[in-house]
């Protein structure tokens, strides 16, 4: 009887090791693993801590759906971003959503309002608010470094080769590598909110003055993100300047084992000759 | 020791300039990889101590910009010394006993491989050898390439008024590649064949004090060593 008793003793505590408490609310949790629950001691602590669920969360509806919707469940396994009226946050960051509306990303969004296709899994949308911020948890009064180097990882979950040119730069090794104030991070040139593409000379050339002063318009030929498109045609200037630079790469590279293996080869030779002639002579 | 007569009996190998420009280069070289590599190869943790301890990758930028001027104007002082060496003491910038690179090198080198392998004696080296001729020629050129492309990233505002802008990006690729070749061959190459192959281990004191075992003279040099004893009435070119 003691016997059965332990088992079902054991049984039972490692049923409450194993089982979580997200487990039991499964029905609340989204296909990726996101919760629709607040954890609100790491809310409290951040930037929108002291704010009230109401001023946000206030009237109850999200792109005009009442939120407790006792019908249809199913809006609880979708993901609290897609669902959230970001336009609520112009209240108070009226500026930062103004600029956003007027870069790459909201002119994106617009397109993938029309494209049915987007939403659906592996197909992205374009970002709003939450898909960069997280409003519940993000911190405030970091230092230009630590928002820096966590802006090169959320801008880096989808621009993925921009992400890893940056970090193989100049300015991407400094900024993030280094934590030098000095250097740019994503958002000093694409801009914070706006998001811009500097594909135009002229756009590119007024930002990177806010750096260097002195550049004239072929300063900004200068290739940060040297990534191979696979459509040839777009963008056929980068796309030469990018094939020269990784041409004149390999070549160096090249050149650069040919002489240290013939050079290491003939001191390893020279090493056993006169390890040989040392020997001989004991 | 019994060769303690013929160890004292040495030669003048180098003088003091060059000595002294050898010891300037080297220490600047060092610093140079070192602040160099830790800005290129920054994700990497020694990358960052050595930022760290330098005061941020500002700091360590200049110091590597100080060292590349103090490193470079060794070249300047070395290509006055050269045009002084030939004006004024009437010396030579070609033949047996210089720098200048000669169809000898290649016989040597070919004749210094199959020694290697025990196929023949050691060649008769003359006062360069053609590895030393060839560590000596890279760095005179390589510094000068190393500088040209040092600037453009010093100042890339003033140089694309000229250039496209896309030549900053093969400054830099120049510039690392050139300088692990540089570092691959000089901390390894020239450190292990003049001073760690076992004839010599473990140092070769001669580019810091200048001076040469009669020894060493024949072993290593010895086309020199006869061309001194055949001219020995007639001044040194040198």
């Amino acid at each position: 009887m003691s016997r059965l008793a332990l088992f079902l003793l054991i049984t039972w505590i490692l049923t409450l090791l194993f089982s979580s408490p997200q487990r039991s609310y499964g029905a609340l949790s989204t296909a990726e693993g996101d919760t629709w629950f607040i954890d609100m001691s790491r809310f409290s602590k951040s930037a929108h801590g002291s704010l009230s669920c109401e001023l946000c969360h206030g009237d109850m509806k999200e792109n005009g759906e009442a939120h407790p919707d006792l019908k249809d469940r199913s809006k609880l396994r979708k993901n609290a971003v897609d669902l959230y009226d970001y336009s609520k946050c112009k209240v108070c960051h009226r500026q930062s959503y103004a600029r956003y509306l007027l870069g790459e990303h909201a002119k994106a969004l617009k397109k993938s309002r029309f494209n049915k296709e987007a939403g659906k899994s592996g197909i992205r949308r374009a970002p709003t608010c939450g898909d960069c911020h997280d409003a519940h948890y993000e911190r405030s009064h970091l230092t230009r470094v630590e928002i820096g180097a966590k802006m090169t990882e959320v801008c880096g979950l989808c621009h993925l080769s921009q992400k890893r040119t940056y970090l193989n730069d100049f300015h991407g090794r400094r900024a993030v590598n280094l934590g030098y104030e000095a250097a740019a991070y994503c958002s000093d040139c694409h801009g914070a909110h706006e998001c811009i593409s500097l594909k135009d000379k002229a756009k590119a050339l007024a930002v990177c003055q806010r750096c260097h002063r002195k550049a004239g318009l072929k300063f900004t030929e200068y290739v940060v993100h040297p990534i191979v498109k696979k459509p040839k045609n777009e963008e056929k200037d980068k796309q030469r300047r990018v094939s020269i630079i990784k041409t004149v790469g390999s070549i160096m590279a090249v050149l650069v084992i040919f002489v240290v293996v013939f050079f290491y080869g003939h001191n390893f030779l020279w090493l056993l000759r006169e390890l040989h002639e040392k020997l001989r002579k004991h | 020791m019994p060769q303690t007569s013929n160890a004292q009996e040495s030669y003048m190998r180098f003088p003091v300039i060059h000595r002294f420009l050898h010891l300037v280069v080297m220490l600047g070289f060092i610093g140079l990889a070192i602040t160099g590599f830790s800005l290129k190869f920054s994700s990497q943790g020694w990358a960052k101590a050595v930022v760290l301890i330098l005061g941020g990758a500002g700091r360590t930028a200049s110091v590597h910009k100080t060292l590349a001027v103090v490193t470079y104007l060794c070249v300047v002082a070395h290509i006055l010394w050269l045009i002084y060496y030939k004006a004024i003491l009437k010396g030579q910038l070609t033949g047996p006993q210089s720098m200048f690179p000669r169809v000898k090198d290649l016989r040597d080198l070919i004749d210094h491989i199959k020694y290697f392998f025990g196929k023949g004696p050691l060649p008769k080296f003359e006062r360069f050898t053609y590895l030393e001729k060839f560590d000596y020629l890279a760095l005179l050129f390589g510094m000068n390439t190393m500088g040209m492309t040092g600037m453009v990233l010093w100042s890339p505002e003033f140089f694309t008024r000229v250039l496209p802008g896309y030549f900053i990006n093969l400054a830099q690729i120049l510039h690392v590649y050139e300088a692990m070749m540089a570092v691959a061959l000089k901390f390894v190459v020239h450190t292990f064949s003049t001073h760690l192959r076992p004839e010599n281990f473990p140092i070769d004191k001669s580019i810091f004090n200048g001076r040469m075992s009669k020894e060493r003279m024949i072993r290593d040099h010895a086309g020199e060593w006869e061309r001194i004893g055949q001219t020995s009435t007639t001044p040194s070119s040198d």
